[in-house]
């Protein structure tokens, strides 16, 4: 857009996009630098007085430990699902014509369901159905809250199958099958590592369903939110510190391959 | 084919049947149900007790100050998603551009718990601001009103959904052909006489969308509020949590039952106006 705004519009505009970055990311970057000071007390550290004393003692810490596991292992789960069932969706997407608004709604509807109230209804259900707390339940409260990403994100990957490239090979008597494997699926596999990395980092982050649905093994938010009010110490910062800055290099990762990739 | 595509549809229909429709239509009908102290749950004696708990010990203002909050979330995350959606679509260069979009894409994927846990580190008593305020000499004493208030929920609650406003935003200028500025310009518009009378109407949809994504978000948070809220701060997903406490399960489900009305009916008014679809580069129809 050619826009003339004139150097102090320019300067207010910038201050305000600013300002409303410093909002999202100063305070958890400030929780990471604390996380490298050697002193109790929350504060900067000085350059000379850096450690990773907080990290190293991170292996000790038995329960937020296991509840790392635990989340792990329900992430993985819901990021499979999610994937193999986003896919299944995108793929009908395409297949119906009058109901696709319909189909988009439902598939997407789901993300704005309050996690306490899909939370509670899923636990009073599985309490009164005879179903133990498990990793399963909980991922069964994330396959939710993850779908509806990763359809959208699979769904967009599908602009790169241009319906030209199916007619020909349909012209050329592959079968539907064929087409799916020899054409769309190699073209929108970005699109699904993608969906499955952020249904895992979905999935590995939240805390209100998990709160209702785990069991005596806690996932690591809810380990992590016991500990965040029963006085917080700087293990606390290390964890949620490392936690905060892998998922960032993860999302950066699957951005980059994603820019790379439609650079090509 | 018709088999073909019934296969393809009903595992993510019954999936999302199973585990989202069919859990909040039974929230629904047990929400008339009664309560039973000999099991710890209900039984199917037609009830209205839990909606009757409702107009309670306060618990509908409760209700009113969420929407209240909602309200004022969405539109404090509109207000900053304009200048910053305006600053990523037309002002940065390619390569910033990028790295604006990364930062908006990020926070989606990372721990609300942990971001809104790391506000109390900043504006706690001996937090970042408190300190540096006192070094300065600009205070004497720390602030008490800066953490667990309503001012350090509405930060959290910007920190946490402001990228909901933005990404619809974007999606909306991206639509809008680039000589349109260029034109008024060329016809003496000055730059906010364009910015307000064509920019912000041909978006004002995403600009819709935007506020209402904030608006659910928000009315059903619960994190920010537990996180940096004041010893009588609530959000309807908190009292859901305190009535739970106490296993009053028909309270607690009538209360759900008037969010999700409340929520998808907006979901549902919002996408009449605008194709929700519409947003994701899909045929508007």
């Amino acid at each position: 857009m050619m826009v003339h705004e004139g150097v102090f519009n320019r300067l207010l505009i910038w201050t305000l996009a600013i300002l409303a970055l410093l909002v999202i990311y100063a305070p958890p970057l400030y929780l990471v630098a604390i996380s490298f000071n050697a002193s109790l007390q929350p504060g900067l550290p000085g350059l000379s007085d850096l450690t990773l004393r907080w990290y190293a003692a991170l292996p000790k810490e038995t329960a937020l430990i296991n509840a790392l596991w635990q989340s792990l292992v329900i992430a993985f789960f819901t990021a499979l699902f999610a994937t193999v069932l986003s896919l299944l969706a995108a793929l009908s997407y395409f297949e119906l014509k009058m109901a696709r608004s319909l189909w988009f709604l439902a598939m997407v509807l789901p993300m704005f369901v309050p996690g306490v109230i899909q939370g509670l209804a899923l636990s009073a259900i599985f309490t009164h159905s005879g179903i133990k707390s498990s990793a399963m339940t909980v991922v069964a409260g994330h396959l939710l809250w993850a779908m509806p990403f990763a359809f959208i994100v699979i769904l967009t990957s599908f602009s790169a199958v241009k319906p030209s490239y199916l007619m020909a090979a349909d012209d050329l008597g592959a079968s539907r099958w064929r087409q799916f494997r020899d054409i769309t699926l190699p073209l929108i596999r970005p699109g699904l590592t993608s969906a499955f990395i952020f249904a895992f980092l979905l999935s590995l982050n939240e805390f209100t369903r998990a709160f209702y649905l785990s069991g005596r093994q806690n996932t690591l938010p809810v380990a992590l939110f016991g500990k965040m009010n029963s006085g917080a110490s700087p293990v606390i910062y290390a964890i949620s510190g490392a936690i905060f800055l892998l998922s960032i290099l993860i999302v950066v990762s699957v951005l980059q391959k994603a820019g790379r990739a439609r650079a090509r | 084919m018709p088999f073909r595509r019934t296969l393809l549809i009903a595992p993510p229909l019954a999936v999302v049947a199973l585990i989202g429709v069919v859990p909040l239509a039974l929230v629904v009908l047990w929400s008339f149900w009664t309560w039973d102290p000999a099991t710890y749950w209900i039984k199917p004696d037609l009830s209205l007790a839990g909606y009757a708990g409702i107009l309670n010990a306060g618990r509908w203002t409760v209700i009113l100050s969420t929407l209240v909050k909602s309200f004022g979330a969405a539109l404090l995350c509109s207000l900053l998603a304009y200048p910053l959606s305006y600053a990523i679509h037309v002002m940065a260069g390619p390569r910033i551009q990028m790295l604006l979009l990364a930062l908006m894409t990020i926070p989606f994927f990372t721990s609300y718990l942990i971001r809104s846990f790391s506000w109390r580190l900043v504006l706690g008593r001996t937090g970042a601001i408190n300190e540096t305020l006192q070094a300065l000499h600009i205070t004497s004493a720390p602030l008490d009103w800066l953490l667990f208030s309503n001012f350090a929920v509405f930060i959290g609650f910007v920190a946490s959904y402001l990228p909901f406003a933005v990404f619809p935003l974007l999606l909306s200028m991206r639509r809008i052909p680039p000589e349109l500025m260029a034109a008024a310009r060329d016809l003496g518009a000055g730059f906010w006489r364009a910015f307000f009378t064509i920019l912000v109407p041909l978006t004002y949809a995403g600009l819709f969308a935007g506020f209402l994504f904030v608006f659910v978000m928000v009315a059903g948070s619960s994190t920010e509020v537990q996180m940096l809220g004041g010893a009588g701060a609530s959000i309807v997903s908190v009292m859901i949590n305190d009535v739970m406490r106490v296993a009053n399960y028909p309270l607690a489900f009538a209360i759900s039952v008037v969010m999700l009305i409340t929520i998808f009916g907006m979901v549902l008014i919002g996408n009449a106006f605008f194709k929700l679809s519409g947003l994701f580069g899909e045929d508007a129809e």
